[in-house]
């Protein structure tokens, strides 16, 4: 690809199989399948511990992504769909999984991931997706309490940073590093949405700004915005950070040093708790099918 | 015999403007159109007109910019709009009665930019906590019921405001018990069918509408809805008239068993106490009735009334809309979500505008649904 055509936006799609683990030594195989706006996560469980899973881009048909992320979450495992006992959907294509007995929000299936990811002392997720931002209160089980999620526009969310990759020609993976890099924080720019936001920062791009501070600013306006949302809901410790853009550093330290609160580190890639919580909440489904709960 | 009762309601909505005209015909009467619920449609009722509410039609509107700011509700836009497109051109004359400024303005642009033989606005007093509120609105429906005499040239007798007042009253109090049914643990209507029998009240002759409900009266206690309840939830907000969020919200797993808005349990909820000075009676229940939040002021007293109605009617969890830019209804907003915690109701908020995002409502009312009863199961 030249760099002319380059996608800077793309993030890296990978699945990943856990070594030593057998699924016919499970008594019970569940799955979780989230189809969210920008990115769809499939994650498979051997009784309850993670066993496989796939991130990929959503495409235009959320049925067929899901089969492909599911597909590709087992290959070479031997493992077939027909042998997951119990599969939940999740996130905005959740009524789109052709295999999922049953859906739940996404907004449950967060907090019960971050409670498996990041253990139970977790009060306060901050899921940040590819089109909204959910801050959620939960108790020590990884039960939602309260929640919030951001209103109508794109900013403060992953696409959002996907858009302005594409703008400074900068990967995504290495967009928060960039913004990092300054030394003094500018001024942030407009986060009441994601073109206006965009074109702030073409405007400080011609007024002859590097990159780094013009992705400082952008990076900033966004932390900004999530901080009002976690502000309404309220912030207990332990907090934590989930979705795609858990994984750029210039959002999470910002959150760190604004809101003077450490996050806790992932054991896993927080992208796929949405996925994690859905397969959970399969195999407490399952057992109650088969007389266990 | 239920089922096409909640027809009716749901045939006289969606055929408003159809029926008005018919009506219209039918009598030879007047009919004026009134945007806010404190207009007393007693004294109009008394003059022999039908008063019928102004509402709008949930399309985005195209045609108010020039009239109208568009950082005010959509529900002032909308109304707007539907008289600028035409919609209400069988009605004779147009009455508002003080709630709001964005109400106002609609009540103005209207006046001014709609062909009307008549509109009068009342100045309903703010300031319902003073005691001097209910004597000065009478005074105001005295110039009201002036101006009505002298525009059509007949004078409202006593008789007349007697016929007013029950009417009214005759109409909340049917509708009154059939939100009795709605307490059941498995109540006998759900929250759109309320919805539906309390928007079509407003729209339609309330005698003809009062007879239907006496039949609804007798079959209810027959009625098996044959659905699970699910989740009992209130909704509480400014008006709300969007049909099509609440039958979407109660095909998730729950009734709407109450609710607190103008197009709802605080249209009915208070009778005109009969006596003998009429207009002070009337007076007296426009001033005490259950209050929009622009005028419950200093005291929240609408927020008691909420609280009562979430313990009277068994609510889990309440859905607080308000409809953007509606800043009286905003303020009220932490103290009312504050008050029904206390008595462990949870609230979620929602932002209304002329249409809503249905697909980012659903995950939010799903989790919350989810949060009340939906997974406790699963833990």
């Amino acid at each position: 690809m030249s760099e002319k055509s380059k996608e800077f936006w793309r993030w890296r799609e990978y699945r990943h199989t856990m070594p030593n683990m057998d699924w016919h030594d499970a008594k019970m195989v569940t799955a979780g399948v989230d189809i969210g706006s920008v990115g769809s996560k499939a994650a498979v469980m051997l009784d309850g511990e993670l066993y496989t899973y796939a991130a990929m881009r959503t495409g235009g048909v959320s049925e067929e992504t899901a089969v492909k992320a599911m597909n590709w979450a087992i290959e070479e495992t031997g493992l077939k769909t027909e042998d997951i006992h119990y599969v939940v959907g999740t996130g905005y294509g959740r009524v789109n999984v052709p295999f999922a007995k049953r859906t739940i929000t996404e907004i449950a299936c967060h907090a019960r991931g971050a409670h498996y990811i990041y253990g139970p002392t977790v009060r306060t997720v901050l899921d940040i997706g590819g089109q909204d931002c959910k801050a959620i209160r939960c108790d020590e089980k990884g039960k939602v309490m309260s929640f919030l999620m951001n209103d109508k526009c794109a900013a403060g969310t992953g696409r959002g940073l996907e858009v302005f990759a594409d703008l400074i020609r900068t990967p995504i993976e290495e967009l928060g590093k960039t913004s990092l890099s300054v030394q003094d924080e500018p001024q942030p720019v407009s986060n009441t949405c994601v073109i206006f936001a965009k074109a702030e920062s073409v405007a400080l791009l011609r007024q002859g700004w590097p990159k780094e501070k013009v992705s400082a600013a952008y990076h900033l306006a966004m932390v900004n915005r999530i901080i009002d949302l976690l502000t309404k809901v309220g912030i207990e410790k332990d907090f934590v950070v989930t979705g795609g853009v858990a994984k750029n550093t210039g959002i999470v330290s910002r959150l760190e040093r604004n809101l003077k609160l450490k996050p806790l580190e992932p054991k896993l890639d927080p992208i796929l708790a949405g996925a994690i919580g859905s397969a959970l909440f399969a195999k407490a489904l399952y057992e109650k099918e088969i007389g266990l709960r | 015999m239920t089922e096409e009762i909640f027809q009716q309601f749901r045939d006289w909505i969606d055929n408003r403007h159809e029926y008005a005209k018919e009506w219209k015909e039918r009598t030879n009467k007047k009919i004026i159109g009134y945007l806010c619920t404190y207009v007393p449609e007693e004294i109009l009722y008394a003059a022999d007109m039908l008063p019928v509410r102004i509402l709008g039609s949930h399309e985005p509107p195209t045609v108010t910019e020039p009239y109208i700011f568009a950082m005010f509700c959509h529900l002032c836009r909308d109304c707007l709009a539907q008289g600028l497109k035409g919609r209400f051109n069988y009605i004779d004359g147009i009455v508002e009665g003080q709630s709001c400024l964005h109400l106002r303005q609609t009540f103005n642009a209207w006046r001014l930019h709609i062909p009307t033989n008549f509109a009068h606005y009342i100045h309903i007093p703010h300031g319902i906590q003073n005691p001097h509120a209910i004597p000065y609105l009478a005074q105001e429906l005295a110039k009201f019921k002036k101006t009505l005499e002298d525009w059509t040239g007949k004078k409202i007798t006593n008789e007349g405001l007697d016929k007013g007042i029950k009417i009214m009253n005759k109409n909340r109090e049917l509708m009154r018990k059939v939100h009795e049914y709605r307490k059941l643990d498995n109540p006998k209507i759900t929250g759109i069918e309320a919805m539906e029998m309390v928007l079509s009240s407003q729209m339609v002759d309330k005698q003809e509408h009062s007879k239907l409900l006496n039949k609804l009266l007798e079959e209810l206690p027959n009625r098996n809805l044959n659905r699970n309840p699910g989740t009992r939830l209130m909704i509480i907000g400014s008006e709300d008239d969007d049909r099509v969020f609440m039958k979407n919200v109660e095909a998730l797993g729950a009734t709407f068993v109450i609710e607190e808005h103008c197009t709802g349990s605080r249209y009915l909820w208070d009778d005109v106490v009969p006596s003998e000075d009429r207009l002070m009676a009337i007076a007296s229940r426009y001033v005490n009735r259950v209050p929009c939040p622009s005028k419950d002021w200093p005291e929240f007293t609408r927020i008691q009334h909420a609280v009562k109605l979430a313990k009277d009617f068994n609510v889990q969890g309440a859905l607080v809309i308000q409809n953007k830019f509606c800043d009286p209804h905003g303020i009220e907003i932490p103290p009312l979500r504050e008050a029904l915690k206390q008595v462990g109701v949870q609230t979620y908020p929602l932002e209304f505008d002329v249409t809503v995002p249905w697909g980012q409502f659903r995950t939010r009312v799903e989790a919350f649904l989810e949060t009340l009863t939906g997974l406790e199961e699963l833990f």
